[in-house]
C-alpha cells in the first residue's frame, strides 16, 4: 500500500518517476515513433492538397494582406499536424495494443509519471508558443503599417443594415457600393451610426468593428481586380444576414472613370 | 419544521414566486408611469425569485437569525436534508448535498433539451440559403436562447451534479460546507429558467448570448428577461462556487492531504469553482449598468450620452473567457479521473496537472481581449494579448501528456465511459489546434466573427467539454441511482454522436474558412453545401440524443441494479454502498494512501476507506 508520506518512495508514488522494478519496452517505443512520423508525413501531404481536395476552402486571395493570411493558415496546418499525430498516434496504439476485454482484476504497470519527460513536454510546447508568438508579432507588424505607396482614404460607415462609403479627397463623393483601385494602399477609417457592426471583406482579409462615437481604421492592398462582397460580422439586429456590399476592385484608368462618373452624379464639391 | 406536506415546497414556492412578480410589476409600473416598463418587467422578474424562494422557505434560516430565534436543532436539520426521504423531497429545499447533485443533473438535462432543440431550430433555418423557417426577429432570439441556455447549461454541468454529489464523498465528507448554501444555490439556478423562457414572449432579444451593447439597449422587453437571468445565474454560480471550494477546503477527511486529494476535486472544485466565483461578478456588473441604461436612462453603453460599447465588450470578456475554463477544467478532471480507472494504472504526472490546472486558471483571467482583436480598441495590446493566449497552451497541452502517459502500457478497458474520454482526446486537440488561428492576430482578423469560430468553440465546449460531461455521467450514473446504463444504448449514443459531431463542425470550419460570418439567418449560394452537410449531421446528433434520453428514462426506472463499485475505482464514493446513505460513511474515514496506486506491489483490493483503521 503506497504511503505517501515525506520521504516515501515506494512505486505509486507520483513523485516516484517510473516505479522502480518496471521493465522498460522500448520496442513499443521504436514502432510508435515509426508510426508517428509515416502519419506526420501523410497529414501534411493532406494539408498541403486540401486546397485540390476541397475547391473554394478559402477566399480568393486579393489583397497583400490576404496572402499573409493564406500562407499562414496553411504553415499553422502543417506545424500542428506532427502534435496532433503526438496525442492520436500514442494513445490510437496503447489502445489497439493493450486493450482488454473485460475487467480481469489485473493493473498496469505502476508508471506514475517521468520527469524528465514532463519537463521535455514542457519546455517544447513552451518553444513551439515562443515561435508562434515572434513569428505572429512579425505578421502584425507587417499588417498593421501603411502600404508603400499613395495612400486612399475611404470612410466606412456603418448602420443598420447597410454600410456606406465615403471618398473625401473626392469632395466627398458617397456611395454604398465600394470601388477601390487595384496596387494601390487603402487607408479604411470606419464607424457606425447606432450599434456595433463589423466591416469585413473576406476576399481582403481585412475586418474591422465598427463602433458608434468611434474611429476604427484599417490598411489594405488589394492587388487582383475583381468583384468581392463586404460583409457585416457582428450581430447587429433584424436584418445583419443582408447587411452586404459588393466591392469592386478595378484597374487604376477604370477606377479614375468610375470615381469621375461619381464625382459629376454627386456634383463637384458637394456632399 | 413543515408539517403538512405540500407546505415549503415548489406548489408554495410558485405561486408565491407568481403573485409577488404580479405585484412588484404593477406597483412600479403605477408609479413610473408609461416609461416605466421596463423597470416594471426587471423588477417583476426579481420579485418572482424573491417570492419563490421565500415560498419554498429559504429565508427560514436567515430570519431566526435576524430574529434572534433559537438555533435549529439537530432533529430540525435532520428533517431538512431528508423531507420525508420520498421523490417529493426533490422538489423542497432540501439540504442533503445529494440530493441537490441529482436536481443539478436533471435540471442541466433539460437545459441541454432546450438548447439542443434551440440549435436543431437553428439548423433548420440554415439548411438552405433562403431564411425560409423564422421571421428574422425569431430566428436572432433562438441563437440567443441557444448560446446562453448552453452556455449556462455546460457551466453546472458537472460541478453541480457531480461537484455536490460526488466531492463530498471523495473527499470523506458528511455534507457541504454549507448545506442550505447548497440547497440555495440550485433553487436560486430554477428561479433562472423561467424567467429565460419568458423571453421569447416579450419580443425576445436580438444580441445573441453575448448581449453587446449598444444593440442591447434598443432591445425589445425580451432583453429586460436575459439580464435578470444573467443575474440569478451569476448569484447562483457564486453561491455553489463558494460553497465547493470551502467544502474542499474545510471538510477533507483526516488524511485527505493536497497530494492524495483526487484529481477531480482539484479540477471542478478548488479550481473551476474558484474561477466562476471570480469572474462571474464582471458579468453581472455588465448586466446591472445595461439595465440601468434600458430603466433609468443612463448611457453607460450609449456613445451620444458619453458612454462606450468597448466598456460593454470588456466588462464581458473579462467574464467570457475565463468562463470557458469554468467550463472546460472540470471536464479535464472527469478525463483525468477516468483515466487511472479504466487504464488500471496510475494518474501520470498527478502534480504536474495540478499545476497546470492553476496555471490554466491563473493565465485565463490574463487572455480576454484576444476577444477583442478586431474591435480597435487598443491595437497596441494585441501583441500582449497574443502572447498570454499562446501561452496558456502550455498547461492545457500537459493535459494530453497526462492522457497519453496514462494510457500508455495500461490495461485499458474500453467501457462506455472511457469511450467518451478518448473522444476527448481526437475532439479537443482540433479544438485547441484551431484555436492557434484565432490567436494569432493577423489570422485573426480574416477568421474572427465568421463560422470557423463557431466551429472552434463548439469542438473545444462541445466535442471536448460536452464529451466530459458525458464520460462523467456514464461513469456516476450507478452511483448516483443505483442503476446502470444500458452499454449498448451508450455504445450507439456514443458512436452516432462522433461521426455526426464531426461531419456538423468540420462542415462549419469549411463555410467559416470561406467567409461566412456567424449567426446570420440567410447566406449567399456559395456556402450552401456546407451548410447542407452541417445541418444533416447536426440532425443526427440531435437523434443520438434522443437515443441518450431514451437510455436514461429506461435505465433509472427499470435498469440492472448497480453494485457498489461496478469499475473498480479507489476513490472513496466508490467505498461507501449503494444507494448512499444520508450521512455517508459510518464513520470517518481515514485516508493512508493516494487514489491511483493502480499496480502498486501490495495489492490493495479493499479500496481506499476500508484501509482505515477501524
Amino acid at each position: 500500500m503506497a504511503d505517501l508520506g515525506p520521504g516515501a518512495a515506494a512505486p505509486g508514488n507520483p513523485r516516484g518517476g517510473a516505479g522502480r522494478g518496471v521493465r522498460p519496452e522500448p520496442r513499443h517505443i521504436r514502432r510508435v515513433l515509426v508510426i508517428w512520423a509515416i502519419a506526420t508525413v501523410l497529414g501534411i501531404a493532406l494539408v498541403l492538397n486540401l486546397h485540390r481536395l476541397l475547391p473554394g476552402l478559402l477566399p480568393p486571395m486579393a489583397s497583400s494582406e490576404a496572402q499573409g493570411v493564406d500562407f499562414t493558415l496553411g504553415f499553422f496546418t502543417v506545424l500542428a499536424v506532427p502534435v496532433a499525430m503526438l496525442v492520436w498516434v500514442f494513445a490510437a496504439y496503447s489502445i489497439a495494443t493493450w486493450r482488454v476485454r473485460r475487467f480481469e482484476g489485473l493493473d498496469g504497470p505502476p508508471i506514475s509519471g517521468s520527469p524528465v519527460l514532463q519537463t521535455t513536454w514542457i519546455l517544447s510546447s513552451a518553444l513551439l508558443c515562443l515561435f508562434l508568438v515572434v513569428y505572429g508579432l512579425a505578421l502584425l507588424t507587417n499588417v498593421s503599417a501603411a502600404p508603400p505607396g499613395r495612400l486612399l482614404t475611404v470612410d466606412v460607415t456603418g448602420q443598420q443594415w447597410q454600410w456606406n462609403f465615403k471618398y473625401p479627397s473626392r469632395g466627398g463623393v458617397t456611395t454604398t457600393t465600394l470601388a477601390l483601385p487595384v496596387n494601390r494602399p487603402i487607408l479604411f477609417r470606419v464607424t457606425s451610426l447606432d450599434v456595433d457592426h463589423s466591416f469585413w471583406i473576406p476576399a481582403l482579409a481585412i475586418k474591422i468593428d465598427a463602433i458608434p462615437g468611434e474611429v476604427t481604421t484599417v490598411y489594405a492592398m488589394p492587388t487582383r481586380e475583381g468583384t468581392y462582397t463586404a460583409r457585416c460580422a457582428e450581430l447587429c439586429g433584424l436584418y445583419h444576414s443582408y447587411m452586404q456590399s459588393r466591392v469592386r476592385v478595378l484597374s487604376a484608368g477604370g477606377f479614375s472613370s468610375w470615381i469621375g462618373a461619381q464625382e459629376r452624379v454627386w456634383g463637384r464639391g458637394g456632399g | 419544521m413543515a408539517s403538512r406536506w405540500w407546505s415549503q415546497s415548489v406548489l408554495t414556492g410558485v405561486p408565491m414566486g407568481v403573485v409577488t412578480a404580479l405585484v412588484a410589476a404593477l406597483l412600479t409600473r403605477a408609479i413610473g408611469g408609461p416609461s416605466a416598463s421596463d423597470a416594471a418587467i426587471c423588477i417583476g422578474f426579481v420579485g418572482w425569485a424573491f417570492g419563490f424562494l421565500g415560498g419554498m422557505g429559504a429565508f427560514r434560516y436567515p430570519r431566526t437569525l435576524l430574529l434572534a430565534r433559537p438555533d435549529p436543532t439537530a432533529e430540525e436539520e435532520h428533517q431538512l436534508a431528508v423531507q420525508g426521504g420520498g421523490p417529493w423531497r426533490y422538489f423542497r429545499f432540501t439540504t442533503d448535498h445529494k440530493v441537490v447533485g441529482i436536481q443539478y443533473l436533471v435540471l442541466g438535462l433539460v437545459l441541454f433539451a432546450v438548447g439542443g432543440l434551440a440549435a436543431m431550430l437553428i439548423r433548420l433555418e440554415l439548411l438552405r440559403p433562403g431564411a425560409a423557417a423564422f421571421p428574422p426577429a425569431t430566428y436572432n432570439t433562438i441563437v440567443g436562447l441557444h448560446g446562453i441556455i448552453m452556455i449556462a447549461g455546460t457551466i453546472i454541468m458537472i460541478t453541480g451534479p457531480f461537484g455536490n454529489f460526488v466531492v463530498p464523498i471523495m473527499i470523506g465528507a458528511r455534507d457541504m460546507a454549507f448545506p442550505r448554501l447548497n440547497a440555495l444555490s440550485f433553487w436560486l439556478l430554477f428561479t433562472a429558467v423561467p424567467v429565460l423562457l419568458c423571453a421569447p414572449f416579450l419580443g425576445g432579444f436580438p444580441t445573441g448570448w453575448t448581449s453587446y451593447a449598444p444593440l442591447a439597449d434598443q432591445a425589445p422587453p425580451g432583453m429586460d428577461a436575459f439580464l435578470v437571468t444573467i443575474l440569478l445565474f451569476g448569484g447562483s454560480v457564486a453561491v455553489a462556487g463558494a460553497n465547493i471550494v470551502t467544502t474542499a477546503i474545510t471538510m477533507r477527511a483526516p488524511g485527505m492531504t493536497w497530494t492524495r486529494l483526487p484529481i477531480f476535486v482539484w479540477g471542478a472544485a478548488m479550481t473551476a469553482s474558484t474561477l466562476g466565483l471570480m469572474v462571474f461578478p464582471a458579468f453581472m456588473a455588465a448586466m446591472v449598468l445595461l439595465g440601468l441604461d434600458r430603466t433609468l436612462g443612463t448611457s453607460f453603453y450609449v456613445a451620444s450620452g458619453g458612454g462606450s460599447a468597448w466598456l460593454y465588450d470588456n466588462l464581458f470578456w473579462l467574464m467570457g473567457h475565463p468562463e470557458v475554463y469554468v467550463i472546460a477544467i472540470p471536464a479535464f478532471a472527469v478525463i483525468m479521473e477516468l483515466l487511472p480507472v479504466f487504464s488500471r494504472k496510475p494518474l501520470f504526472g498527478y502534480r504536474t496537472a495540478v499545476a497546470s490546472t492553476t496555471a490554466i486558471v491563473g493565465l485565463s483571467v490574463l487572455v480576454w481581449a484576444h476577444h477583442m482583436f478586431v474591435t480597435g480598441w487598443a491595437p497596441q495590446l494585441n501583441g500582449p494579448f497574443m502572447l498570454t493566449t499562446e501561452m496558456i497552451s502550455i498547461p492545457t497541452g500537459v493535459v494530453f501528456l497526462v492522457a497519453v502517459g496514462t494510457l500508455w502500457r495500461g490495461r485499458i478497458w474500453l467501457t462506455v465511459p472511457m469511450l467518451f474520454v478518448l473522444s476527448f482526446l481526437w475532439n479537443f486537440v482540433i479544438g485547441g489546434m484551431t484555436g492557434l488561428y484565432l490567436a494569432d492576430v493577423p489570422t485573426d482578423y480574416q477568421l474572427h466573427g465568421s463560422l470557423f469560430v463557431t466551429a472552434h468553440f463548439h469542438y473545444t465546449l462541445m466535442g471536448g467539454a460536452l464529451m466530459g460531461f458525458f464520460a462523467a455521467f456514464y461513469y456516476w450514473f450507478p452511483k448516483m441511482t443505483g442503476r446502470m446504463l444500458n452499454e449498448t444504448l451508450g455504445r450507439i449514443h456514443f458512436w452516432v454522436t462522433q461521426v455526426a459531431f464531426n461531419v456538423t463542425f468540420l462542415a462549419m470550419f469549411y463555410v467559416g474558412l470561406q467567409g461566412m460570418p456567424r449567426r446570420v439567418a440567410d447566406y449567399s449560394a456559395q456556402f450552401a453545401a456546407g451548410n447542407f452537410v452541417a445541418s444533416i449531421g447536426a440532425f443526427v446528433l440531435g437523434a443520438a440524443m434522443l437515443v441518450f434520453a431514451y437510455n436514461i428514462v429506461s435505465s433509472w426506472l427499470r435498469g440492472q441494479r448497480a453494485p457498489s463499485n461496478p469499475w473498480h475505482a479507489k476513490t472513496l464514493e466508490w467505498q461507501v454502498p449503494t444507494p448512499v446513505p444520508l450521512e455517508n460513511f459510518e464513520e470517518t474515514p481515514v485516508i493512508t494512501s493516494w487514489p491511483y496506486d493502480y499496480g502498486a506491489p501490495e495489492p490493495t483490493p479493499e479500496g481506499a476507506a476500508e484501509r482505515a483503521p477501524a
